[in-house]
């Protein structure tokens, strides 16, 4: 029966990408991704003469515990697939209420399902292109293989300690916030006391160099714990109470009056704040990413002090700033709107304009790092690198992606597409920046172009068959 | 005067022919019944007569805009109910109003969502978020967005089937009202009775090809009951 679940969950993904964009476009989404990977891998020879390998590992072992961090948000999903978590499309995990299974069941299938999904899609192609680039760069293809695991082991935890802390946000706020400033204390206090480095702690990275049953212990640990307490204590939304709310669109509208969009943007903030997942995504899958980057640069700043971290960081959190862009989509496909006269154009306006109000977090927050790294110097370049980058990786995703990206990108050849425009641009910025951080004041050129993408953008989706999810 | 024209009107999905063909008129001040059974293309017809999805071939014109070229033009006219009720989750019922309101641009929102609370008997939830509203008081929140801005055509799908007998009558003597004023119903149903009680005109759709198409008048002249007609048609294919 439990993998009866599990089955017909992994054919329903499948299928549910697939009748949108075709078998072959969703399969080769991970070919493509191997492939990317390889090129990449390719440079590693040359990011050697900048970088020592260990940089390189360590660098490569936080990254992955950031992506596990990304997609880790799953105590916040309890509350949504139990319901639609794509507009009308009914899932099994929804019409399992009415089956004898208890939802924990159906939810762990579900977790199971997401992560094998993940797994398959991101991590083996991510693994595949580096042990495939290693038989052809001077890197012993044993140590690839060592060095792969050790980072699957860092997406696990990253992904484990993410869906407890959003399960213990689904349960209490407060709760988080005195366990996150509880682990701060007990983190400083083996720092300090026990005297020991940031490499020593990053267990993946560490039990690379010294292996230890100890240590792979401690990472089984961190990885299952923290993934089965939550199982334990996950909260599903159990539709027993009416929510109500008195009118608050009016005065919010108001707020907003500004921009002849003023409605959607009200409607935009209040899906975001009343839908509770909304806000933790916001928290889990941007702050808390970009709270870790912030964390690693300063421990790069130590390793590499001539980087300039505030400029790599703003190249990072334009990026990531990019995806509270998908987070204002996943509420919002545009079937309620498809009997209103109401243009796509009308909607992907008013998300954008919703998605520059919310960046204005990402701009304290870059006003922050500046003052705490003591980088103040460079932040008129490092603001002119984040919103260039910030702007044209919207532009583009809403060119290629429209109101669906976080669907759209799973579809091969748009993903390469998007992929193919925004990757160069993120080198070149990043290099420019380690170079010469003024050069980054020219960037913002690049925002006519990303304007005439914007207008073209409009004509594409105006002419547009909504998906019918 | 016609207000509905539509002309060899084609949908194709793939090899799936959802619409064969179809040319049909309708005047002003019917309760048009579009009737078939499931998967017939009835709710395919009205998402092109509305421009929420484009024909393959042919034309339609409502209100003499063409749905091809202006779609919005279109749906700013009409009302439109669809098969499945999608208010936006997290907005209330009243907010919701409030926000159709604002993208049909009207003034006095507040007071027409007042009257639709009382037509429909649902004022007690209009301070509950859209998504635990229960199946019938949603469907009468998309019945109220359809017809907030009193418009002069409204193209219903199964707008019935989750409300209780109570507020189906309201429905059904506001909708012969409406009519009565020289306003337009396009009215899809499988519920034949329903058909029978209100339509004045009816078409029968069968795989997409129209089958017949008259007033129910001359059912009635003939004494012939609209199931049996309605059976033998579809049987006959």
């Amino acid at each position: 029966m439990v993998f009866g679940i599990l089955k017909i969950m992994m054919k329903e993904e499948w299928r549910l990408h697939t009748s949108l964009f075709g078998n072959r476009m969703f399969a080769f989404f991970p070919l493509m991704i191997g492939t990317g990977t390889f090129i990449a891998s390719m440079f590693l020879p040359y990011i050697q003469t900048i970088m020592t390998t260990k940089q390189m590992l360590q660098s490569a072992h936080y990254l992955f515990i950031l992506f596990g961090v990304t997609i880790g948000t799953f105590g916040l999903a309890g509350k949504e697939i139990m319901n639609r978590r794509f507009g009308q499309a009914s899932l099994v995990a929804y019409s399992s209420r009415s089956l004898p299974v208890s939802e924990r069941t159906i939810f762990l299938n579900f977790l199971i399902k997401d992560v094998i999904y993940y797994v398959i899609l991101w991590i083996v192609p991510i693994i595949f292109g580096l042990i495939l680039a290693s038989l052809f760069i001077p890197v012993n293809t044993t140590s690839m293989l060592l060095v792969c695991a050790t980072l699957i082991l860092s997406f696990l935890i990253g992904l484990s300690v993410v869906f407890f802390l959003s399960t213990l946000y689904a349960h209490s706020s407060k709760l988080l916030i005195a366990l996150l400033l509880l682990g701060v204390v007990v983190f400083v206090f083996f720092i300090k006391y026990y005297n020991l480095s940031m490499a020593t702690l990053l267990l993946p990275y560490s039990i690379y160099y010294n292996p230890s049953l100890k240590k792979f212990l401690l990472i089984l640990f961190l990885v299952f714990a923290p993934s089965t307490l939550s199982l334990l204590f996950l909260k599903v939304d159990y539709p027993e109470k009416k929510r109500q709310y008195k009118n608050s669109l009016t005065d919010l509208s108001n707020t907003f009056k500004f921009s002849t969009h003023s409605y959607y943007i009200a409607k935009d903030f209040l899906d975001l704040k009343r839908s509770e997942g909304g806000l933790g995504k916001i928290i889990f899958s941007f702050l808390f990413p970009i709270g870790l980057t912030w964390f690693f640069l300063y421990i790069f700043l130590e390793i590499i002090p001539t980087v300039k971290a505030i400029m790599i960081f703003a190249v990072f959190l334009g990026i990531v700033s990019a995806s509270i862009y998908n987070m204002l989509t996943a509420f919002d496909t545009f079937n309620p709107y498809m009997f209103l006269p109401v243009k796509v154009s009308t909607i992907i306006k008013s998300k954008i304009i919703s998605y520059l109000l919310i960046s204005i977090i990402s701009f304290v927050i870059l006003v922050f790092a500046a003052i705490s790294m003591n980088q103040l110097e460079w932040f008129i370049p490092a603001l002119s690198s984040f919103v260039t980058i910030s702007v044209y990786s919207l532009s583009m995703t809403i060119f290629f992606a429209g109101l669906h990206p976080t669907i759209l990108f799973y579809n091969s050849k748009i993903f390469a597409q998007y992929v193919s425009t925004v990757c160069p641009l993120l080198f070149v910025f990043t290099i420019a920046s380690i170079v010469d951080p003024y050069l980054m004041l020219a960037s913002p050129i690049l925002l006519i172009p990303t304007l005439l993408v914007l207008k073209k953008s409009y004509k594409k989706w105006d002419k547009w068959t909504p998906l019918n999810i | 005067m016609t207000v509905i024209n539509i002309n060899n009107l084609t949908k194709e999905f793939g090899d799936l022919i959802a619409i064969n063909n179809v040319t049909l008129s309708i005047d002003e001040g019917q309760l048009f019944g579009l009737l078939g059974p499931n998967g017939s293309g009835k709710t395919t017809m009205i998402k092109m007569l509305t421009g929420q999805i484009r024909p393959t071939n042919g034309t339609a014109e409502i209100l003499d805009v063409n749905v091809l070229n202006d779609p919005i033009k279109v749906r700013e006219q009409v009302g439109i109910i669809p098969e499945q009720e999608t208010p936006p989750s997290f907005l209330t019922a009243e907010e919701y109003l409030e926000f159709v309101g604002s993208i049909r641009k009207l003034d006095n929102i507040k007071k027409l969502s007042e009257k639709w609370f009382n037509i429909l008997d649902f004022e007690d939830q209009k301070n509950v978020l859209c998504k635990d509203l229960s199946r019938g008081t949603r469907q009468k929140l998309m019945v109220a967005q359809a017809f907030l801005h009193e418009p002069r055509i409204a193209f219903i799908d199964e707008p019935l089937i989750n409300l209780d007998p109570i507020i189906q009558r309201t429905l059904k003597d506001f909708l012969l009202d409406y009519i009565k004023k020289g306003n337009t119903v396009f009215f899809s149903t499988h519920v034949l009775e329903i058909a029978e009680e209100i339509c004045t005109q009816i078409g029968i759709i069968d795989k997409g090809k129209l089958l017949h198409q008259g007033p129910i008048t001359e059912l009635k002249k003939k004494k012939q009951h609209l199931e049996e007609f309605f059976l033998k048609l579809v049987k006959e294919g």
